[in-house]
């Protein structure tokens, strides 16, 4: 199945739109290449199987999750509030205890992996920048590195620099710090120890449009490094830019977990909209995918643009949490 | 584990730092030390005066504690300050008159000072009470009741508020998941506490009791004051974590304040006594304190064990409530 994915484009001819369709049939066949690789199971860093918990008597959290992280993939989990995510994070970061089924990670079981050896090999970024308001942006980093070996351990000015963090505001107290620049320390926290899996819980929120292009390069960067990293966010464009695939979340069960394309292609209309000039009146056609294949022409004078009706990972997540987001 | 530990020592007493408790301890230390020499030493050292009134000039005591009252009335006025003793030696046999301070005990010694007076059996130290000459024991006796008035008031609320603020800040979820024991979290903070309290112990009681003086007893004083330290410190640091906010844990301390500690501090400064106060674990450690500046070893075996399960249970559940508070939400 071919579909268009490009907006706003202006095309004179009708071959340069079935050339552009070409384009993205190839792109099509690489992501599929890609998401085989990640089916086909890598080593996994995280293993959950049945996974449930219970917050007391008729708080039934989580209703027997299975789900695997494969070793350097962005993995993201995706959610309406109340869903599930946050017991799920606190339950692989080893915070919350009493669950049931079966957690691995780093290959050992949950149960015994709470040992000050996990705790080095993670990185957490939580939802809200927690830091010491009274110390700077350093003494903070160097207090919370100091826990991991100094090998392990990154360089604090190296890694804030990274960040893009004003330098002026290095010695100042926390508490004279924007949200923005809080979440940049914040980053920096998660990263000191070089973890090889990080969970990351909504990483651009505070964010300028700019810092959360940065956030992504960085969280990219990391990938390439061979991090693992578990994606908890409602930001959208962000699971849909970083994250190789995508679980949704609903009432404690996974609800739909695939690739963020294939989860949009297996949920398409697969149609185009193309608008165009035709005795100098604007005109809308909606054209099959299939009608593409076969080479399309219809008598226009100018094309104005072509848009595909692929849904957005937005739709998926309505469609499938039955709610949306907040 | 201890590479950690010296990490988090240090960032509690930047803390500490932070929030003023240093400062706080010294000015409470100037404050009490000022109030104990320029005022109570000076203050209620004087004896009970004993006014006699002897019409017919039938008592030959000539004891300098004696003052002559011309009338019944006069008698009557010298002693409605509930302190005085009266004489009346206008009737027969002789009376005592006296109003009730309140306190049975007190009451008692009033009585029998009047009789030591008129039988002038006063020795040339009438002020020495028991192996203490008055001052001496009164330096001793207010020094314990501030000691313990500092460590179990003030050291509740000074880890308290210092673990109020990372709870604010969020940050101890963080500790969570860092590879660092929840042990090693609280044990770091009750150290600089102890040491803080321990410190500000001897301090007060080299100044207020003397050096000389201190050095016999201070082991005994520091053994309690550690004692109460541990605990008050636990407490503060179970109510910061279970109280959500700052306005539930003010009133908590307020109720700890009236409810736990007042009694206490009534029985000890003015003899009151209830028979309720056995139950009061507040009372056995004050009593612990005041023996100690006195010398005497009345803390006994099961009082240290007692001491030591209570450590022990409220540090198991401080770790408790610790993992608790990291798997909260934000």
């Amino acid at each position: 199945m071919v579909l268009v994915d490009y907006d706003c484009c202006r095309c004179r001819n009708i071959h340069s739109v079935q050339s552009k369709v070409s384009e993205l049939v190839e792109q099509t066949a690489a992501g599929k290449a890609k998401q085989q690789t990640w089916e086909m199971g890598g080593r996994g860093m995280i293993t959950v199987k049945n996974l449930t918990f219970s917050y007391g008597k008729g708080k039934q959290a989580l209703h027997g999750l299975d789900f695997t992280v494969n070793d350097g993939e962005i993995f993201g989990f995706l959610g309406p509030n109340g869903s599930g995510k946050s017991t799920t994070q606190k339950i692989l970061t080893g915070i919350l205890t009493g669950h049931g089924g079966f957690v691995s990670l780093f290959g050992q079981e949950m149960v015994s992996s709470r040992t000050h050896d996990f705790f080095q090999k993670i990185g957490v970024l939580f939802e809200f920048p927690y830091l010491y308001a009274n110390l700077s942006a350093i003494d903070n980093l160097k207090y919370f590195a100091s826990f991991y070996p100094k090998q392990q351990a990154r360089d604090v000015f190296e890694l804030l620099d990274q960040l893009e963090f004003k330098k002026d505001f290095l010695k100042k107290p926390v508490s004279s710090y924007s949200k923005g620049m809080r979440q940049r320390v914040s980053m920096a926290r998660a990263l000191i120890s070089n973890p090889r899996l990080l969970f990351l819980d909504e990483p651009t929120s505070g964010l300028d449009p700019s810092g959360a292009v940065l956030f992504r390069k960085i969280i990219q960067e990391e990938r390439k490094k061979g991090t693992t990293v578990f994606l908890t966010t409602h930001n959208m464009v962000d699971a849909d830019l970083l994250c190789d695939r995508v679980a949704f979340l609903s009432n404690g069960t996974i609800a739909a977990l695939d690739t963020p394309k294939r989860l949009k292609e297996k949920n398409s209309s697969h149609q185009i909209v193309i608008h165009y000039l035709y005795h100098g009146k604007r005109r809308e056609r909606q054209v099959d995918a299939l009608e593409l294949e076969k080479g399309l022409s219809f008598p226009h004078e100018e094309i104005i643009s072509v848009h595909s009706q692929e849904p957005t990972l937005e739709d998926m997540f309505i469609q499938y949490t039955g709610r949306g987001l907040s | 584990m201890w590479k950690g530990f010296s990490h988090l020592l240090k960032k509690d007493v930047k803390m500490m730092l932070s929030g003023k408790f240093f400062l706080l301890a010294l000015l409470s230390l100037i404050l009490y030390s000022c109030y104990i020499n320029f005022i109570y030493v000076n203050v209620d050292q004087e004896n009970c005066r004993v006014y006699l009134y002897d019409p017919n000039n039938l008592c030959s005591a000539q004891s300098k504690y004696i003052n002559r009252a011309h009338s019944r009335q006069e008698l009557k006025t010298a002693c409605s300050d509930r302190f005085s003793i009266g004489i009346d030696f206008s009737a027969d046999p002789p009376e005592i008159y006296m109003l009730s301070s309140g306190a049975e005990k007190t009451d008692r010694y009033r009585a029998m000072w009047g009789e030591a007076v008129l039988t002038e059996l006063t020795e040339e130290k009438p002020e020495i009470v028991g192996s203490y000459v008055k001052e001496e024991r009164s330096r001793r006796e207010i020094t314990a009741e501030f000691l313990f008035f500092e460590l179990s008031a003030v050291g509740f609320l000074g880890l308290a508020s210092v673990l109020f603020k990372e709870k604010q800040m969020g940050v101890i979820r963080v500790h969570g998941i860092l590879p660092v024991s929840k042990a090693a979290f609280i044990l770091s903070k009750l150290c600089v506490f102890l040491w803080s309290d321990l410190i500000f112990t001897c301090l007060l009681t080299w100044i207020n009791v003397g050096i000389s003086d201190s050095l016999t007893i201070l082991p005994a004083v520091l053994t309690q004051a550690g004692i109460l330290s541990l605990i008050m410190s636990l407490t503060g640091f179970l109510c910061a974590v279970l109280l959500s906010d700052f306005k539930q844990f003010s009133l908590f301390y307020l109720i700890l304040a009236v409810f736990a500690s007042t009694p206490v501090f009534l029985a000890g400064q003015t003899g009151v006594s209830w028979k309720w106060l056995a139950w009061h674990p507040m009372h056995h450690l004050f009593t612990a304190m005041k023996s100690a500046y006195f010398g005497k070893t009345a803390a006994s075996f099961p009082y240290y064990l007692v001491c030591i399960a209570a450590i022990a249970i409220l540090f198991y559940g401080a770790c408790h409530i610790l993992a608790r508070e990291a798997a909260k939400e934000g």
